[in-house]
């Protein structure tokens, strides 16, 4: 079946808010901790990193529960000790426990970083424990940002792949069912033209065609859905596969095509017991800036890339190309609600297109952003520079 | 040839030489010293010599000639593997053999073997023998030997922006090196870049000619105390409080390593915010994992912690850079690391003895369960 346009849905995830870190505030938690204050320099700490909403930490009077995704990460101070722990679940007998402490011994545990999964009786958790004294605030941002994410992504897959029996998380709010409905439409859709591109990445014998699909059918369905439990999970180790360039094409293709097969044979209610909405108190994934912005959507090699791709007639994949940008821009990296705007309307513009149409639209929507938004490609490489997407943006 | 080399690659004296800057490789020149490079050794006055057994003994650098790139090692006892013979004369021709003995890319002593490209090629002033065969980091310091097993040259240098052109210094040099030592009746002297005159004390400029040492390949360095980073303080501090000599557990730039017991402990940075303490102890065996497990889970260890990295279980410690630089913290966090020596040191009995696990492969138990251990 020739592929004459491109699907894609929007969002049903829950935006996350964009909330640029107010730098200041690390700032005087390092000073309180260098004055002796120890307590005020955790509270400032740990409320540098929340998101807004989130109630102000009072360590000394009040432990914390940060809810990040289903995990509840909980603070509180103890005999001059600070003690961070979230649950990850209780051991089953009837579980594949010898597999899951496995598991948390070859992939949990580790050198690099200060917290650690913990075992007390049958129930794991990831913990960290310190002296005040200890506590300088980028050694406590960094454990709680780290073991708030671990915590995240060790979700109710355990209980689905190791028979764990989940404690102390939080519920997942289940979406209502006109989102469900398209929920089930985005999944069907999704896969069905993701298999047409694999038959095309066969016909064309492309290594460069077939990177892009990859993106594509990992980007989309996690920019789209608000999975959860171990369906993503699933996703993700066959993407570490199918998207890894260092690995042998055929066995890449190989991987999708098995990863494509899985996908549409899931019974709807698999996909429908993983869907749900969570919240977060940090934000889970980066924030973008300007000078990514420019990175991703224009460029000479883009641009030369893109040219070629139309001289050649080869529309498919320049619109291919394009829409794996935007998608990389919207899956993993939150944005001002401008440009996030202006950043899904080319994709909804360019959806259901002719691919020529889709792809020009979407070559002019990149260089309207960037002028709008993005910064030269002077300015490219600034991509961790704070100060000129601040000055830009703030 | 070849297969008389490697039949008695073991019994030769060449030894891997650390310090906080890196390794290299030295050979012995009698049964107290080591020949290697001056940049292996450079800044440090006092090396770690690795023995076969991977005990480490310590070397005093006695001799340095930074210009010519030499350096003579006093070892604190003597040893018993071969000493290798100097070739008379410097080798005159070439597609003559030479073969390359050393420590390449830290790996355990390794011979390569090629053909002298050039037997007198001139390179910033200074002669060297031009080799094809292949020369890596770590061989530095090493011998290169002809078809007798005679050393024709140290090995020093190799072109990086070309395929098989390595370098050496020819043995003649190499015997007026050992022969001005022999007469040496200084605890130190450095040779003077300029003038070659023997400079035993410190001092800014060469007495003989007057040129500024400290403009010239690390020979200021020498005489003053190398400058530790703030994380080289903390962790030498925490190794003499666990009376370890840092010196010798010194495993390149932020890496250490060491025997307590039978239990390895290396000491790295992973990155520029930890300090990582870890020990790989044990394989697991192939009953009562669910018991081994969690027992390597369990909230005991805190604040240390076991994992498993591959088929090897380690017991590991991590300190943040934060806590290195607050000094008025350190006494504690020595002190945890004291006790992390400690358990580590036990951890691999339990392991095995309770647990049924297998010694992990760099262990040294089967040296210490030898009869002649402890005598």
């Amino acid at each position: 079946m020739a592929i004459t346009s491109l699907y894609l849905p929007p969002t049903l995830r829950r935006p996350i808010p964009f909330a640029p870190r107010d730098h200041l505030r690390r700032e005087k938690a390092i000073e309180l901790y260098e004055a002796g204050e120890h307590r005020a320099a955790i509270d400032e700490a740990i409320g540098y990193l929340l998101l807004p909403g989130q109630p102000a930490p009072d360590l000394t009077n009040t432990p914390l529960c940060l809810v990040q995704g289903t995990a509840r990460v909980r603070l509180h101070i103890e005999d001059e000790r600070l003690v961070v722990r979230a649950v990850l679940g209780a051991l089953s007998m009837e579980g594949s426990a010898t597999a899951a402490l496995r598991h948390f011994l070859s992939r949990l545990s580790g050198t690099g970083q200060l917290f650690q999964p913990r075992l007390r009786g049958e129930v794991v958790s990831l913990e960290f424990e310190e002296r005040l004294t200890l506590l300088h605030p980028h050694k406590l941002i960094e454990v709680v940002q780290r073991l708030a994410e671990a915590a995240c992504n060790a979700d109710s897959w355990l209980a689905e792949d190791f028979g764990m029996q989940a404690l102390d998380r939080e519920a997942v709010q289940a979406l209502d069912e006109a989102d469900v409905r398209m929920a089930l439409e985005i999944w069907r859709t999704h896969w069905a033209a993701v298999e047409a591109m694999v038959d095309e990445v066969r016909r064309y014998r492309s290594s460069a065609l077939l990177n892009r699909v990859a993106d594509f059918a990992y980007s989309q369905v996690i920019y789209a859905l608000p999975l959860n439990g171990g369906l993503p999970e699933r996703l993700n180790d066959a993407n570490t596969i199918y998207s890894d360039r260092d690995e042998q094409p055929a066995r890449r293709l190989a991987i999708l095509s098995k990863s494509v097969k899985e996908a549409r044979a899931l019974p709807d209610g698999d996909l429908v017991a993983s869907l749900g909405h969570v919240g977060y108190a940090i934000n889970p994934i980066s924030e973008g800036n300007a000078g990514l912005l420019a990175k991703v959507l224009s460029g000479s090699q883009r641009e030369q890339a893109i040219a070629d791709y139309h001289a050649a007639g080869r529309s498919f994949e320049s619109a291919l190309y394009q829409a794996v940008d935007f998608l990389y821009l919207l899956a993993w990296f939150v944005w001002p609600p401008s440009v996030e705007e202006a950043l899904r309307e080319a994709l909804d513009q360019a959806s259901g297109r002719p691919l020529r149409e889709a792809a020009d639209l979407m070559r002019a929507r990149a260089a309207a952003i960037v002028r709008a938004h993005g910064q030269g490609e002077d300015s490219a490489d600034a991509i961790d520079g704070g100060s000129a997407f601040e000055g830009a943006w703030q | 040839m070849t297969a008389q080399v490697f039949d008695a690659i073991d019994q030769l004296g060449v030894f891997q030489v650390y310090t906080g800057n890196g390794t290299g490789t030295g050979f012995l020149i009698d049964e107290r010293h080591l020949l290697t490079n001056s940049h292996v050794v450079a800044p440090y006055r006092e090396v770690a010599v690795e023995m076969r057994d991977r005990s480490r003994v310590l070397g005093t650098v006695r001799r340095v000639h930074p210009r010519r790139d030499l350096a003579i090692v006093e070892l604190e006892r003597p040893m018993t593997e071969r000493v290798l013979e100097l070739a008379d004369e410097d080798v005159q021709r070439a597609k003559q053999p030479v073969h390359i003995l050393g420590f390449p890319v830290g790996l355990p002593l390794s011979l390569t073997e090629g053909v002298v490209s050039h037997p007198r090629q001139l390179l910033d002033d200074q002669v060297f023998i031009q080799t094809d065969a292949a020369i890596n980091p770590g061989n530095s310091g090493g011998p290169m030997l002809d078809d007798a097993q005679r050393v024709v040259a140290v090995t020093c240098s190799k072109l990086d922006a070309a395929e098989s052109v390595g370098f050496g210094i020819p043995v003649a040099d190499v015997r007026a090196f050992i022969a001005g030592f022999r007469t040496q009746t200084e605890a130190f002297g450095l040779h003077c870049p300029a003038c070659e005159e023997l400079i035993a004390q410190p001092t800014r400029h060469c007495p003989n000619c007057g040129t500024r040492l400290d403009e010239h390949d690390d020979c200021g360095d020498f005489f003053r105390s190398p400058d530790l980073q703030p994380v080289s303080e903390f962790v030498e501090a925490a190794l003499r409080a666990a009376d370890i000599n840092p010196v010798l557990a010194r495993h390149g730039e932020l890496s250490w390593s060491f025997y307590r017991g039978s239990a390895l402990v290396r000491i790295f940075c992973c990155c520029a915010d930890h300090v990582n303490f870890s020990c790989r102890l044990a394989q697991p065996g192939r009953s009562g994992l669910r018991e081994l497990f969690a027992h390597l889970l369990s909230h005991e260890h805190a604040p240390f912690f076991f994992d498993l990295n591959g088929s090897i279980i380690r017991f590991n410690h991590v300190v943040h850079m934060a806590d290195v630089f607050t000094p008025s913290e350190h006494p504690a966090l020595i002190a945890r690391v004291g006790e992390f020596i400690a358990r580590a040191d036990a951890a691999d009995d339990i392991l095995i003895e309770r647990f049924g696990c297998q010694p992990a492969p760099d262990t040294m138990i089967d040296r210490l369960d030898s009869p002649d251990h402890g005598a």
